[in-house]
């Protein structure tokens, strides 16, 4: 069984949920593994798919980044298994392949039990689903912030040019401006910390406070729909059911009273801790620790005994 | 004049406790689940009912469903679609991904469509696939997890989140986007709308002849077990002196489960 795993690059790196997908992709058991790598500035990318071990890379200069052209592109090598990050382009490329396959899709998997045995997350991360597969090609997108990133050693890949030529449909779609988000933030999906804020944090001038604590411990900020829809902090911090699905080392929920919509969104971080000043809030059941406090008064302390900590 | 179509799934209330079934091969479906519009699935209706207002046009329903849908389109007819297309097939709509997709392409062919609103997860099953798969089929642009639209006639423009950035890409109609929150507020029906809805025309339709083309009976994708997520032990919850009880969940974090 021969694996291709989508090593999704950007900006001259690869991307976190990309080695995540390949260390999945090691999970289910291959006799043979190949990275597929497009886009543009790409050696970084090809060097790392050599030191986590892929043999070959296939790899296509492709500017600016277009859906079905990537699609097309991967498809154009031949694997039996297709296996992408969860990432915007990933989830947007893997169904095309499926159906160019005629494949079986598992998508947004957390888990490889084998080869053909994946489990995921419905019913907004309520429930645990586990699927088997059963077609001659499978294209699968993992969760990002699931799996570990592959250990990096010395190997180099071989490396194949491919190409693709773009029709007059995939002309129709063109990708026009790319806005950097400013570069000192970190990725909701991509951070290993993230502190997100409720409405109990009281007014978007004091998120100075949450955005304190996030910068001590090198954090992600997020927050609960009820200030993303109050409009105190944009929608693409939103955590939960509507928002982001984000899976931490460290969650710190304050000021969130954790509704069911918002725990499907995070319920699956290592670490939960909640600050609240009302004990009985929901949010506490899924915390594995807990102050019950008033977060004006929690939240200074909490930023200063970090720093000691961080400075010994 | 556009012709719009919104792909609507009706799913279980986000507040739903499931159950889970005997042979633990699904959760409960009874009648105490409450269905409801897909919520990403009301962005997309809500984008294509401003779309209309904007440029004029219709804007049509369809939807594969499984006898649970009824209420769910008469809101959305109420919210402003014209009219409904329904399929109404249980096993169909239970068929995998692939499936699924490949009957609403078929449906969406014949309307022929100048624009397409899906949203970007069913919050059910969270496949993410119908959007850009149903492209795929009728080899027609796609763009998905849209949280700004510009729509003029023959083309759009729309932005997204992608990671740490925003993508923006302009479309030549007629095309397909899957909407993300944040790209607007659904509105709520007002009473005689909720009247006018009762008159709107459904086309209901039995999709018995998709059942082999779909692939019903020779699944790809089979769910072979459900179960609920390892319930959290117990936490560790500080309601005494807060100097200590930051103090001790510092000195956790830090060496116990050495997360900072
Ligand atoms: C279809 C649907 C989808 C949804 N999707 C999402 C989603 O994706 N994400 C999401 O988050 N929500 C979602 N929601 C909304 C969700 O149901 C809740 O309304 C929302 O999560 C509440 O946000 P909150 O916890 O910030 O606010 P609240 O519920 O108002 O909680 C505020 C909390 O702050 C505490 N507090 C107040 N002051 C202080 C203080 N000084 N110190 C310490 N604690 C304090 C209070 O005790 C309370 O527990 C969705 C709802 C629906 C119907
Ligand atoms: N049975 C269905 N009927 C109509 N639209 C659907 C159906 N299933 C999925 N969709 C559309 O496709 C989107 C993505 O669904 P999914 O790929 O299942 O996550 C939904 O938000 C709907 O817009």
């Amino acid at each position: 069984m021969k694996v291709a795993v989508f090593l999704e690059s950007y900006n001259g790196k690869t991307v976190k949920a990309g080695l995540e997908a390949a260390a999945a992709a090691k999970a289910m058991g291959g006799d043979e593994y190949i990275a597929i790598v497009l886009g543009r500035d790409l050696d970084a990318t090809i060097a790392d798919a050599g030191k986590i071990g892929f043999s070959k890379v296939y790899k296509a200069e492709i500017d600016p980044y277009n859906p079905s052209v990537f699609a097309k592109a991967i498809a154009s090598v031949e694997a039996d298994y297709y296996v992408l990050p969860g990432t915007v382009w990933g989830r947007e490329i893997g169904p095309r392949l499926a159906v160019k396959f005629d494949a079986a899709y598992a998508g947004d998997i957390t888990k490889v039990v084998d080869g053909k045995t994946f489990v995921r997350s419905i019913h907004g991360n309520k429930i645990l689903s586990t699927i088997q597969v059963d077609a001659p090609k499978v294209v699968v997108t993992v969760r990002p912030g699931v799996f570990d990133t592959p250990e990096f050693g010395e190997g180099s890949a071989e490396v194949n040019d491919i190409s693709v030529e773009a029709s007059e449909v995939d002309q129709k779609a063109k990708l026009t401006e790319v806005l950097a988000a400013s570069t000192d933030k970190i990725e909701l999906t991509e951070a290993d910390i993230i502190v997100s804020g409720g409405r109990g944090v009281g007014g978007p001038e004091n998120f100075k406070l949450i955005e304190e604590l996030a910068d001590v411990l090198g954090a992600a900020v997020g927050a609960s729909r009820a200030v993303v829809d109050a409009g105190w902090r944009p929608h693409s911090e939103q955590v939960g059911q509507t928002g982001k699905f984000v899976s931490p080392k460290l969650y710190i929920a304050v000021g969130i009273s954790g509704a069911i919509q918002h725990l499907a969104g995070m319920s699956t971080s290592d670490i939960i801790v909640a600050i609240n000043k009302d004990e009985e809030a929901p949010i506490f059941k899924v915390a594995d620790y807990g102050i019950v406090a008033d977060l004006f008064k929690a939240v200074p302390k909490l930023i200063e005994k970090i720093k000691e900590v961080k400075s010994q | 004049m556009m012709k719009i179509v919104v792909m609507l799934k009706a799913v279980p209330d986000t507040e739903t406790r499931f159950q889970i079934r005997e042979d633990e091969k699904d959760v409960v479906y009874d009648d105490s689940i409450e269905w409801i519009p897909s919520p990403y699935d009301e962005y997309a209706l809500e984008a294509a009912i401003q779309t209309k207002e904007k440029l004029g046009g219709t804007v049509t329903l369809l939807t594969l469903g499984k006898g649970v849908e009824s209420q769910v389109i008469r809101k959305a007819l109420a919210m402003g679609a014209d009219d409904a297309v329904l399929v109404n097939n249980e096993d169909l709509a239970n068929s995998d991904p692939l499936g699924i997709a490949k009957v609403l392409a078929k449906e969406l062919e014949a309307l022929q469509p100048d624009l397409v609103f899906a949203g970007r997860l069913a919050t059910d099953t969270a496949d993410s696939f119908v959007g850009p798969a149903v492209g795929e089929l009728l080899n027609m642009p796609v763009v998905a997890e849209i949280s700004g639209l510009e729509a003029e006639e023959g083309k759009i423009i729309v932005t997204r989140d992608a990671t740490a950035r925003k993508e923006k890409f302009e479309i030549t109609l007629p095309a397909i986007v899957t909407t993300d929150k944040g790209l607007n507020e659904p509105r709520y029906p007002k009473l005689p709308d909720i009247m006018k809805a009762k008159r709107k025309k459904v086309d209901e339709k039995d999709g018995s002849g998709y059942l082999e083309f779909a692939g019903t009976a020779n699944r790809k994708v089979t769910q072979i077990k459900v179960e609920f997520p390892p319930a959290k032990k117990g936490g560790v919850i500080f309601t005494g002196d807060l100097d200590e009880a930051v103090e001790k969940l510092v000195d956790a974090l830090h060496n116990k489960e050495k997360v900072i």
